[in-house]
Order: structure tokens, then sequence, then C-alpha cells
């Protein structure tokens, strides 16, 4: 589904060059659900963001479903995040101001469609917070809170989930949780990628690409 | 829920900033709210003087005061003619001022009387201690220059009462008389046929008789202290009147009325642009104040911008967002502004146009409205602009 064909990203100027990234290569398939680890500086958050049409790359190709993403305008760039990607963050990111089953709405109302609250509330009685749909995120956990940005970006029914340190911010319980609501979304047929420094969490995967300075230094396929 | 559903949610849950934002907008609409208002007040006033005194003409005396000076020690002042008019000279006035409002309306000379002639006579007679002025009239003359008096109580004073008056009505509360009183004016009595409503001019203070029986009881046969005209209509040529009257008669000097007014109009006018343009510099100073707050809250906002990004706003949704919230700022800055300054406009006004009487403009209303929110969407143009500048990946550190 989507293709990574020797991608480099540099940042900064000529007199300071950072390789972020240095001739990368991944496929990514249908209904995979793909880890992407490494320590800290090894770029794979600047890899997410380039697979998410977030970053702009220095060379090479980033296809989805045979078409060219790394070179899109401003309006086919926002179609895409209206339909086939979807984001979910490590800080949830929600709007403080707007409810549980609002902020699901959200994709929606950006998208122009009827913000239809009984799918929303479908949505989040799948992730498990039907009952608190009409709470504000301060008045959820942090668990609760990735739930509903998880229903969040269900809702566009995406085909690429992209997933940054999605449980960064929990405890080990309420992060074991989380994925397992990945497995499930997974089992039934969502591609997902996600970034994670912690082996445990990755271990949920079923696919683990390791990166180091820039580069793909493994990629394993768990049984 | 619609996108400005949300914005409304969010300024909600913001309400102080919006209130922050909103106060640069509610100075600068105040102060031209106000200004508007207090100007508006003066034209009407001037514009009620124009209409009292409509086409008129006022005759005077022709004194003239000489500066005495002796080699460079001043030594006072020396009024030069006489304090009155004489009576002769209305027949020769009546000439002047007919033939020329025949001229100007293209009319044969039938010898019917045109301009209404109202001499008056100005003398002053104690009473209960006090001194009031008594004003020597032709009844129906003045009545037909004085178009807008009105009698409170009692009736009007007749050409053939030649011992009845009429007074003023602070006059009348002052010396506390009634209809049908009798007055002791300079040794002969009268009796007060009826009291004036309030005018608002001096005539309030005034005791009005016939100009015969004044003129006797006083030793001033044939004597007038002021001579009011009232041309026939209001296309009538006052200025030429007056001109003709100057350069033809002596002893009377011709003042139209309306000159007076069309003066004062132009000192309001003056002012009023004055103020204007100061009103404009601090609606613009509310601009910036407004910029300010607007792009303090794009910066605020970064993230939750990202958000709406990240979950598919296009930065057209972005600009809508930010636009729909200067929209808000500036109606709540508009509906203050027009309070405040309506307000501001009854503190401040009787200072700057003395008597005035300031009443709200309620057509002001949506002029405040939509200048505040003018002001407000134009200070957010360039915030706004920022904000859809921002790209998702910047707002989040994490990814």
């Amino acid at each position: 589904m989507l293709e990574i064909k020797s991608v480099s990203k540099i940042y900064g100027d000529g007199a300071n060059p950072v390789n972020a990234l240095k001739d990368v290569s991944l496929t990514i398939n249908r209904g995979e659900f793909l880890a992407i680890m490494g320590p800290s500086g090894s770029g794979k958050s600047t890899l997410l963001n380039i697979i998410g049409g977030l970053d702009r790359i220095s060379s090479g190709e980033v296809l989805l479903d045979g078409r060219r993403i790394d070179r899109l305008g401003e309006n086919e760039l926002v179609s895409l995040r209206r339909g086939k990607i979807a984001y979910i963050f490590q800080q949830y990111h929600l709007l403080r101001s707007l409810s549980a089953l609002e902020n699901v709405l959200l994709p929606l109302i950006f998208r122009g469609d009827n913000p239809d609250a009984k799918k929303a509330m479908k949505i989040l009685e799948r992730v498990g917070l039907g009952q608190r749909a009409h709470h504000k995120p301060g008045e959820l956990s942090g668990g609760e809170q990735q739930r509903v940005a998880i229903a969040r970006a269900l809702i566009n029914e995406p085909e690429l989930l992209l997933a940054d340190e999605p449980t960064g911010n929990m405890d080990q319980k309420t992060g074991k949780g989380i994925m397992e609501l990945f497995g499930e979304l997974n089992s039934e047929g969502r591609s997902i990628t996600m970034v994670t420094h912690d082996p445990d969490i990755a271990a949920h995967a079923r696919e683990i690409v390791y990166l180091q300075d820039g580069q793909v230094v493994s990629r394993t396929r768990r049984s | 829920m619609k996108l400005y559903q949300l914005v409304l949610k969010d300024i909600l849950r913001r309400k102080k900033r919006l209130l922050y934002a909103a106060l640069g907008v509610v100075i600068g609409t105040m102060s031209v709210i106000a200004i508007l208002t207090i100007s508006q007040a003066g034209k009407n006033q001037v514009y009620a003087q124009l209409e009292k005194y409509g086409p008129n003409l006022t005759l005077l005396p022709a004194v003239n005061t000489l500066d005495m000076k002796l080699g460079g020690v001043n030594l006072g002042q020396l009024s030069v003619g006489d304090n009155y008019i004489a009576q002769d000279k209305l027949p020769e006035l009546r000439r002047i001022a007919d033939g020329e409002i025949r001229k100007a309306l293209e009319i044969e000379d039938d010898g019917t009387p045109i301009a209404t002639i109202a001499p008056q006579l100005f003398v002053t007679a104690p009473v209960n201690e006090a001194t009031v002025t008594v004003v020597g009239i032709l009844p129906d003359e003045e009545r037909t220059i004085k178009s807008w008096w009105t009698i409170k109580e009692g009736s009007y004073l007749k050409a053939e009462q030649p011992d009845g008056a009429v007074i003023g009505a602070t006059a009348a509360e002052w010396l506390k008389l009634n209809v049908g009183d009798r007055v002791n004016l300079n040794g002969q009595d009268f009796t007060i046929t009826g009291i004036l409503e309030e005018t608002g001019s001096n005539d309030d203070y005034q005791v009005f008789a016939n100009l015969a029986t004044v003129q006797t009881l006083y030793n001033k046969a044939g004597l007038l202290s002021v001579i009011d005209v009232r041309a026939l209509c209001n296309a009538c040529p006052v200025e030429v009147i007056a001109n003709a009257i100057n350069q033809n008669m002596t002893g009377i000097r011709a003042v139209a009325v309306k000159q007076v007014a069309e003066s004062e109009m132009g000192m309001v006018e003056k002012i009023n642009r004055f103020m204007l343009a100061l009103g404009a510099v601090t609606l613009l100073i509310g601009l910036f104040g407004v910029m300010n707050t607007m792009m303090a809250s794009v910066n605020e906002r970064i993230k939750d911008i990202g958000i709406m990004r990240a979950v598919g706003a296009s930065s057209r949704q972005i600009t809508r967002v930010f636009i729909y919230e200067a929209i808000v700022i500036g109606i709540v800055g508009g509906i203050f502004g027009y309070l405040v300054g309506t307000g501001l406009a009854y503190l401040v006004g009787p200072m700057l146009f003395e008597g005035a009487k300031i009443s709200g403009v309620p057509l002001y209303f949506p002029v405040a409205i939509g200048l505040a929110v003018m002001v407000a969407v134009l200070a957010s143009l360039w915030p706004v602009h920022r904000a859809t500048r921002v790209k998702v990946a910047d707002c989040f550190a994490s990814l």
C-alpha cells in the first residue's frame, strides 16, 4: 500500500546539515501492524512524518497506492488527511473545549460531512468509552483520552493509522490496554504503523523495523 | 455541530482572552460613537436654532463703539449713535424688504405687505424687588415671527388690550404670577392674560405688553430697540435684504440670523471633523491592540491549529475559525462600544456643546457593530495568515 523508495532527509542548511534519514526504503503492506523502533535521534519520528505527508523529503519517493505523495500540494494533503491517513499522538491532542464526542466528530466537520453523532457514538463504544462521551478531555484519564483520539482517527475510516509513541504518556497497564485495542483494530483489517522506543509496546506489533542513524538496520516479523 | 459552533465553544472556554481582545475594539468604537453622538447633539442644537429663527432678520440700532486713546493711554470706550431705532423708519424698511422679496420671487408690486415686521422696545421695571425686562410688542406680528411660542396658561395678548401682558415661563415662576394677577410696571397696573410655554430663550425671562403702552409709559414714543423681520418664504434672500437695508438705511444694522446659525454650524462641523479624526486614531490604536491579542491567541493555539490541521482542516477552514472569532470579538466589542460611547457622550457632551441635549442614537448601534467587526476582522488578517502557515509537524514536538 505504502512504499518508501530511497528516501533521504537532510535538516538545516549547507553549513550544518543533519542527515535524519539516509536512503531509507520501506514497504508497508495493507493490513500490516508495523512498529518502528530505534533510539532517540535515529530518525523514526522523521520517517513517520514523511509517511504521513507531514514533512518534505530531500530525495527519493513516497508512494501511497502507487501515487506519489511526497510532492502533494496543500489541498491534496488535506484530502489525504480527510480520508486515507489518520494520526494518533503521544499527547492525544484533543481540543480541550470539546467533549469526547465532539472531538470524535471534528474530522467529519472539517470534511464538510453531516456530523453523524450516532456513528461517533458507535466508535466511542467500540474503543470502550461509550459512558464518557460527554466528558471533556480534562475530565478523562490519559488512557481514556487516547481512546478518544483513536476514535477520532477512526471516524473517517482511514486505511492507514499512524501513531507516534501512542503509549508514551501512560503507565504500563494502560499502555497495554491501548495496544490490545490496536491489535483488535488491526485484526479488523486496519493498517497501523507506530513509532515506539519501548520493546514491550513494540512486541504487540506484527512486524518491527529498527532504525539507527537514519538507516533501517533490520526488519523482523513476529510469528 | 458546525464549525462556528466549535468556535463558540472555544470562545466560551477562553472568555477572558476574548474580553481582553474586545477591549481594544471597545475603546475605539466607544470614542467614535461618543463623538458621533455628541456631534449629532451639537448639530441638532444648531438646527433647532436655525429652524426657530428661520429666514429671519434682526435689525439693531447701529451703535459703534470707538476706542478712545490718547498717546497710548486707553481712555475707555465711547458709544457713537443712538440706542434706539426710530419707529418712523418702518415704512422705508417695509419698502426695501418687500421690494427685495418681490425681486427674488419675480412678483408684481400690488401694494400688499409681504414681510412680517415686528418691532420691539426693551425697558426694565422693578417687580417684587427684582428687575424684569418688559418688551413692548405688536402682539400679532410678534406671534407670526415667534411661531414656536405656545401659551401654557390663559390666552395670548391682544392688540386692543393696552393693560394686558404675557409673561415668560421662568419669569412667571420667579415673580409668582398667575393668569389674572395684576402686576405694577413703572406705575401702571397690567393684567397677566397668559403665560408662555418655556422656549429655552430669553423670552422665558421677559414680560410682553403692547408696544404703544410701553412707549408711553417710559416716555419713549416712536422709539424701538430691535426689529425682527420675517421674510415670507424659506427661499427668500434674507442676506440680500440685510445688505440692502445696511446700504440704504442709516442708524440700523441688519443681521441675517441664518448667517449666524450657519457660521455656528460651520464651527460645529469643524469641531466634529477634528474629533472624528481623533476617533479614527483611537480606532487604529484599538486595531493594533486587537492585532496583538489575536497574535497571542494564534500563538497560544498553535497546538490547536495543528490538531485541526491533522484531522483534516484546510487552511481556509483555519482562517474561518479565526475570522469567526474576530467577528464575535467585534460584535461583543461593538455592543459595549455603543453602550459605553453613548454613556460617555452623556457625560462629556454638555461640556462641549453647552445646553445640547444628548440622546442616544439607535442608528449608531449597527454602525458601532459594523465598525467593531470591521476593525476586529482587519486586525485579525495578519495573525490569521500566520495561523494558516502553521504546519502539523511544527506543533507536535513528539512527532
